[in-house]
């Protein structure tokens, strides 16, 4: 077992929260101990970066204090903007003595500990699409997905900046691929499948983001897709619960059951549903599971 | 050595599109410019493409290669042909087509003026000495002091696939150059300009500008330097600034996003209201967590004695952005898996769309 600290994020502790129990009954499946952090708050989305930067790093690195805390050299994250958000933190202290030690003394001051540098933030879907997570997960999807068609979708945050993030090739990015077809499922592919989703613009820019939105939606129909797979709940969250949104703009009602990764992979790895809580999914996942008869 | 090319021609006479593949024999140093130039001279002289330096300062050469943005001399060719990888070369998009890899580059300037990128000075003459500007007010502007406005970031910028009015990564990191430099007296009319609807608040964050830019301007930082510019002047009525504001309410109160309060603390009560049968249709699912009890994380008081601490240390504004640039600043875009020569072309559609002449661009 690899011990790793969980930081599970907003949205898999809200309105996600089937994120978060697929995520923590799959991980032992795949070699994985979870250490979950509890004093930690929100990694800012990018808006405390754009709002209050200098307040963003401190909150960033006040999780990864509380991370290494734990022992463990690695932070699992199971959100891209939270990845982001900590790599490009951890990135900016590890690299800045003077900025690492002016940071530090104010978490020290207020009771938090102190960071030394020595975790790195790691995408759950980088845990178990590479290296031995993968060649567990492959023993641990033996239900398998029976042929069904999936389309994965990246979101942004996970790939670009690629100086920051830097696990594949942003422009042809094949984790979700290998995952898809280690639980027997066939991957279809479409360009849009490394666009943006829309998410952070959704309540500001809903037109905008719409306008977005739909592009892997319908080219993932185009392609036969059952389901869309994501590793980003904020994506999960625009792609499923804006589509009725879509429908009204645009009259074309996609149906187009959208998974968490933890969920798809463990639907493969036999997890009930108590654990997958499909039921909190907008748009119904019945037809998957029909195919699938979970 | 051996380079085969496929490029997507465009007559705009006949209004045709067609792909054509060239092999030519071309050193083995040799760029993707010099490639079409080779093409030019010695298989079709009716190739049209830019180009004007040839060593990565004038932007002339922005297209793409296998869907991404690049500048044509600054790409070479040798790892490609070798891998006997055949690329796709097309024009830039998100800007309208001329001829061949030519694109229209009024829409740039246009956006690039709206932003009035010269220095308003407010300063007194001052007389026998210059006025110094300090190498931390300069680091502030550093980065996007670097833009050769090829476009490349504009290309792929997928908040203006979806509304071509945005302003746009090159022009507001144009706006970022001006409103960080301490001789300019109009930081704050800049800032409210840009605060517009089409503005630093339209920006997705897709961060396709900073991946794509051959200078390592990173827009999209730039645009958040001037979000944090623009909120620490008080100028916050957009609903992307109040979007912002809540994220930093919601982490020094309880910690966690306070996620079912973000529509109307976004967009105001009145419009959130016309949201009911929505928000309806995501309570049925648990996708609307109640407010009451609040979710709060352990040792929040951590995390307000923080937001307390950091007002008074002066690094508001895009000072707290450009503090990170000197670590940031080493890193390399690189990523672990893959090789440039294997990428494959992604097709149509992969990224932007470009648009005909007599095209409307994409709603």
């Amino acid at each position: 077992m690899r011990t790793v600290a969980y930081y599970k994020g907003c949205l898999a502790s809200l309105s996600a929260k089937e994120l978060d129990t697929s995520t923590q009954a799959l991980a032992p499946k795949v070699g994985l101990e979870l250490i979950e952090l509890e004093a930690v708050t929100c990694c800012g989305a990018g808006d405390i970066h754009e709002a209050e930067p200098d307040y963003y790093l401190h909150l960033n690195a006040r999780i990864l204090a509380y991370a290494e805390e734990t022992g463990a050299d690695t932070l699992m994250t199971i959100c891209n903007v939270c990845t982001l958000n900590l790599r490009q933190a951890n990135h900016a202290l590890q690299g800045d003595d003077a900025l690492l030690a002016r940071v530090n003394e104010n978490l020290v001051s207020v009771g938090a500990p102190p960071y030394s540098g020595g975790v790195e933030v790691l995408h759950f879907l980088w845990l178990i699409s590479a290296g031995e997570g993968y060649e567990l997960l492959q023993g641990a999807a033996h239900k398998g997905l029976k042929g069904l068609k999936i389309a994965p979708f990246y979101g942004c945050q996970i790939l670009r900046p690629s100086k920051l993030l830097g696990f594949e090739d942003p422009d042809k990015p094949q984790s979700l691929e290998r995952i898809i077809a280690a639980c027997g499922g066939e991957a279809v592919d479409y360009p849009a499948k490394i666009k943006c989703c829309g998410f952070p613009i959704i309540q500001a820019r809903e037109d905008v983001a719409l306008a977005e939105l739909i592009q892997p939606i319908e080219q993932a129909k185009e392609a036969g897709a059952d389901a869309m797979v994501t590793p980003c709940p904020l994506c999960h969250l625009s792609l499923d619960a804006w589509q009725s949104k879509l429908y009204k703009q645009t009259g074309k009602d996609f149906q187009m059951p959208i998974l968490h990764l933890s969920p798809l992979v463990g639907v493969a790895a036999g997890l009930d549903s108590s654990e997958l809580k499909f039921k909190r999914h907008v748009v119904s996942v019945e037809p998957v599971t029909e195919k699938l008869s979970v | 050595m051996q380079v085969a090319l496929k490029i997507w021609r465009y007559d705009a006479v006949a209004g045709k599109r067609a792909l054509r593949e060239y092999e030519i024999d071309a050193p083995e140093e040799a760029t993707l410019l010099d490639c079409l130039d080779i093409v030019k001279d010695q298989v079709d002289g009716s190739l049209a493409y830019r180009k004007s330096c040839r060593m990565m300062i004038c932007g002339s050469c922005g297209m793409r290669m296998d869907g991404a943005a690049v500048l044509a001399c600054k790409t070479r060719m040798y790892e490609i042909a070798r891998a006997g990888h055949v690329p796709v070369i097309s024009a830039m998009g998100n800007l309208p087509i001329v001829k061949d890899l030519v694109v229209d580059m009024e829409p740039f300037w246009g956006k690039i003026r709206a932003v009035q990128p010269w220095l308003e000075p407010g300063y007194s003459d001052p007389g026998e000495k210059e006025h110094v500007v300090s190498q931390e007010r300069m680091d502030v502007i550093h980065k996007e002091s670097l833009c050769i406005m090829c476009g490349c970031c504009v290309s792929e910028c997928n908040s203006m696939e979806s509304d071509p009015d945005f302003l746009g990564p090159a022009a507001l990191a144009k706006g970022m150059r001006f409103v960080g430099d301490p001789r300019d007296r109009a930081t704050v009319d800049r800032l409210q300009s840009y605060s517009g609807e089409h503005g630093i608040w339209d920006c997705t964050r897709c961060y396709f500008c900073n991946e794509r830019c051959p200078k390592g301007v990173d827009p999209r930082d730039a645009i958040a330097k001037l979000g944090a510019e623009a909120m620490k002047e008080g100028i916050d009525s957009d609903m992307g600034a109040k979007h912002a504001k809540w994220f930093v309410t919601s982490a020094k109160t309880t910690g966690w996003l306070r996620e079912t309060e973000l529509v109307p603390k976004t967009q105001g009560i009145a419009k959130s209201l016309k949201e009911v049968t929505f928000a309806m249709g995501l309570l049925k699912h648990g996708k609307v967590p109640p407010p009451v009890p609040p979710h709060v994380a352990k040792h929040v008081d951590e995390a307000r004695a923080l937001y307390d601490l950091v007002q008074v240390q002066g690094r508001d504004g895009a000072a707290g952005i450009t503090q990170s640039e000197k670590a940031l600043g080493r890193l390399e875009h690189a990523h672990g898996g893959g090789d440039a020569a294997q990428r494959g072309p992604y097709g149509s559609g992969a990224f932007a769309k470009p648009f005909l002449p007599g095209e409307e661009p994409a709603p």
